[in-house]
């Protein structure tokens, strides 16, 4: 799905730079749930940038899909990102003048889509996310939980391969970060690539895979895939939707 | 690409700036169109073709009272003639941009009671028309022995003798429609007077209000000869560029003539006609200030609200940018925010603006506002918001996506 090689980003404003990236190597396969791991400061996010092609690199080569992505321009990078990536932030990042409903529609304004089936998806998505009944409302009006729900809908609504979160559940209270990690557990169950950046061991153990990320470079990386322990009790019992 | 529905449902979170932005835009199309065609009107008003050769012709006018009696018009007629570039010259009772003028209700049939068409008087001698430029398009000129002075003591009753009349294309027009007027009769009161012939049009020397009012050309001329004792001027015609020449020529020859007398008058037909109309050119600088000033604030207005939102919504802009925004989608959010804007705000304005124009009628004599003005002022306000939000719009499309996953 994605393969980073001896990649490096470095900021420089005028006093510093910075080397937030320092030949940073790692593949992710179609499929896989990755826990990205690290203190403060290492370069977690500055991955998630470049993964998700928001910002382009120094140096290194990064392949997405087998494409390589470097020197690529803004619309086709807008476009792959639209079509490919998922996003799910630390602060959820809802617009707040739109009600849940036209959130989960935003980014399937950028794309030829009819008003209907855009309808049709956002409806799907927010179904799956289990708040069907707050179409109307307003982020402000939600939970913290509710609300990032509510954003994974968004990411899921353009139908990503690969979905990038950012201490998805950074913001949230243990109750609400256990649905939303339920969430996306499920989510990975149904086939989608996901690259989850916490700091909290206990949902980094949930993946199959955690990368260590310090001062710019990957570190203990397991290269075996340990099996999901989530996984494993969740797919022999019945699934009910996380609410929060 | 946005569709309209969800930017308006994001505006109706923003009731009040978005409210007193519409407002804005809307008051300035209100008071932009009426203006405008204010303008045009007074613009309209000073391009008024007078039908004279007014640059070649200068007028002059010496003062009736004084000890050595009135002068005469004819020996001061004859005297201006021998100044070197005067190619003819008459006197004439008032001319094109001046404010006194002879007008009368002239009938189809005689009496009282018959329906009037106001018309202006030119008088003067047989070298009027030639002097003025004025051409004879049908019938013919006066013959010579119709011609008889006027004086203040003969003027009574030399209008009640039976005379012949030249009218011009557009009154004879109005009072014949598509007929000859040429053999006709016309009335004031019981007097008569037969039309012999029918001239170009010439303007009266009082404009109406409106520059295309077909009334501005509504002229008869009359067989008399005028003379200073009447408050007649001089009119001559100088060749090509001679003009300020002659003038200083014939002001010294008239003062040499008549050494007791003052010249009133002395002014060639274009100062007149700057002079005449200096009013509506003030006019028309005062509203396209106005006009000016009031688009420059809208554009400061939608500036200001722009750039506002820009950065209070630099974070979502981020957010649409990781989320597949293309530059341009971002640009053209703004883009489509403010036209709907705008199109709410001249919706609002064609109500005000007939509302203004309305009122206008009622107390200034306006006509009424032409529809075209509606669309004019509605692209011009379409274009200013276009134009004032580009910028902010276009800073909004440099937001790096980065900015959904950094800032604070
Ligand atoms: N836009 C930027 N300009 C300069 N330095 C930056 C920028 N973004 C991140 N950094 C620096 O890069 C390093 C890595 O940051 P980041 O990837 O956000 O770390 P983490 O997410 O692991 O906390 C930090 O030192 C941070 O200060
Ligand atoms: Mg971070």
């Amino acid at each position: 799905m994605l393969e980073m090689r001896e990649v490096s980003k470095v900021y420089r404003t005028e006093t510093v730079e910075t080397h937030a990236l320092r030949g940073f190597s790692l593949k992710v396969d179609e499929g896989e749930f990755v826990a990205v791991t690290g203190p403060s400061g290492s370069g977690k996010t500055t991955f998630l940038t470049i993964a998700g092609l928001l910002e382009d690199f120094t140096r290194g080569e990064y392949l997405l899909d087998h494409v390589n992505v470097h020197g690529m321009n803004d619309n086709q990078r807008s476009r792959l990102r639209n079509e490919k990536i998922g996003f799910v932030f630390q602060a959820f990042n809802l617009i707040p003048d739109l009600n849940v409903l036209d959130n989960v529609e935003v980014p399937l304004h950028y794309r030829h889509m009819s008003g209907g089936e855009r309808r049709k998806r956002a409806l799907a998505a927010l179904e799956r996310v289990g708040l069907s009944a707050r179409l109307k409302h307003y982020p402000a009006e939600l939970s913290g939980g509710q609300q990032q729900r509510v954003a994974i809908a968004r990411a899921l609504a353009g139908g990503p391969r690969l979905l990038l979160a950012d201490e998805p559940t950074g913001n949230l209270d243990t109750a609400m970060a256990r649905g939303v990690m339920e969430l996306i557990e499920e989510i990975h169950r149904e086939g989608a690539t996901i690259i989850m950046v916490t700091h909290d061991p206990e949902l980094a153990a949930r993946a199959q895979r955690n990368v260590h990320i310090v001062d710019g470079m990957a570190t203990g990386v397991s290269e075996e895939p340990r099996f999901h322990p989530g996984l494993r009790e969740r797919t022999a019992g019945d699934v009910s939707l996380p609410r929060s | 690409m946005m569709t309209p529905r969800p930017i308006l449902s994001a505006l109706r979170r923003h009731k009040i700036a978005a409210f007193l932005i519409v407002l804005e835009i809307a008051l300035a199309f209100a008071i932009v169109s009426n203006a405008v065609y204010l303008v045009m009107g007074r613009l309209q008003r000073m391009d008024i073709h007078s039908g004279i050769d007014e640059r070649d012709l200068v007028t002059l006018q010496i003062s009736s009272s004084g000890n050595a009696g009135v002068p005469s018009a004819e020996a001061d007629l004859a005297a201006l003639r021998t100044i070197p570039g005067v190619q003819s010259a008459s006197a004439v009772n008032s001319l094109p941009f001046t404010n006194s003028s002879w007008n009368s209700d002239f009938t189809k049939t005689p009496g009282q009671d018959a329906t009037g068409y106001p018309a202006t008087i030119y008088l003067g001698s047989r070298d009027l028309l030639p002097t003025l430029g004025v051409k004879i398009l049908a019938g013919r000129g006066f013959s010579s022995d119709q011609y008889t002075d006027l004086t203040p003591a003969t003027m009574l009753s030399a209008f009640f003798k039976p005379t012949q009349v030249i009218v011009s294309k557009a009154y004879a027009e109005q009072l014949w429609p598509g007929g000859n007027a040429v053999g006709k009769l016309l009335y004031v009161d019981k007097s008569q007077g037969q039309i012999v012939g029918v001239m170009s049009n010439i303007v009266r020397p009082q404009l109406s209000d409106s520059g295309t009012d077909p009334s501005n050309f509504y002229a008869v001329v009359l067989p008399f000869r005028v003379g200073p004792d009447l408050d007649a001027s001089y009119v001559l015609r100088a060749a090509p560029a001679a003009r300020e020449r002659v003038l200083k020529a014939a002001v010294t020859k008239l003062q040499a003539m008549h050494p007791t007398q003052t010249v009133t008058k002395q002014a060639t037909l274009s100062q007149m006609r700057r002079e005449y109309f200096a009013n509506d050119r003030a006019m028309a600088w005062l509203l396209v200030s106005t006009i000016l000033a009031l688009l420059g604030v809208t554009a400061i207005g939608i500036v200001g609200l722009a750039s506002f939102w820009v950065q209070q919504r630099t974070r979502q802009i981020g957010v649409r940018r990781a989320l597949g925004a293309r530059r341009r989608d971002i640009l053209r959010y703004f883009q489509t925010e403010n036209f709907l804007l705008a199109t709410a705000g001249i919706a609002l304005g064609c109500a005000a603006a007939i509302g203004i124009n309305v009122w206008l009628m009622a107390h200034y004599a306006v006509p009424r506002l032409p529809i075209i003005y509606l669309p004019i002022g509605a692209v011009a306000l379409w274009l200013l918001g276009q134009l004032a939000v580009l910028g902010p719009a276009l800073r909004a499309a440099r937001v790096a996506p980065t900015v959904a996953m950094r800032a604070a």
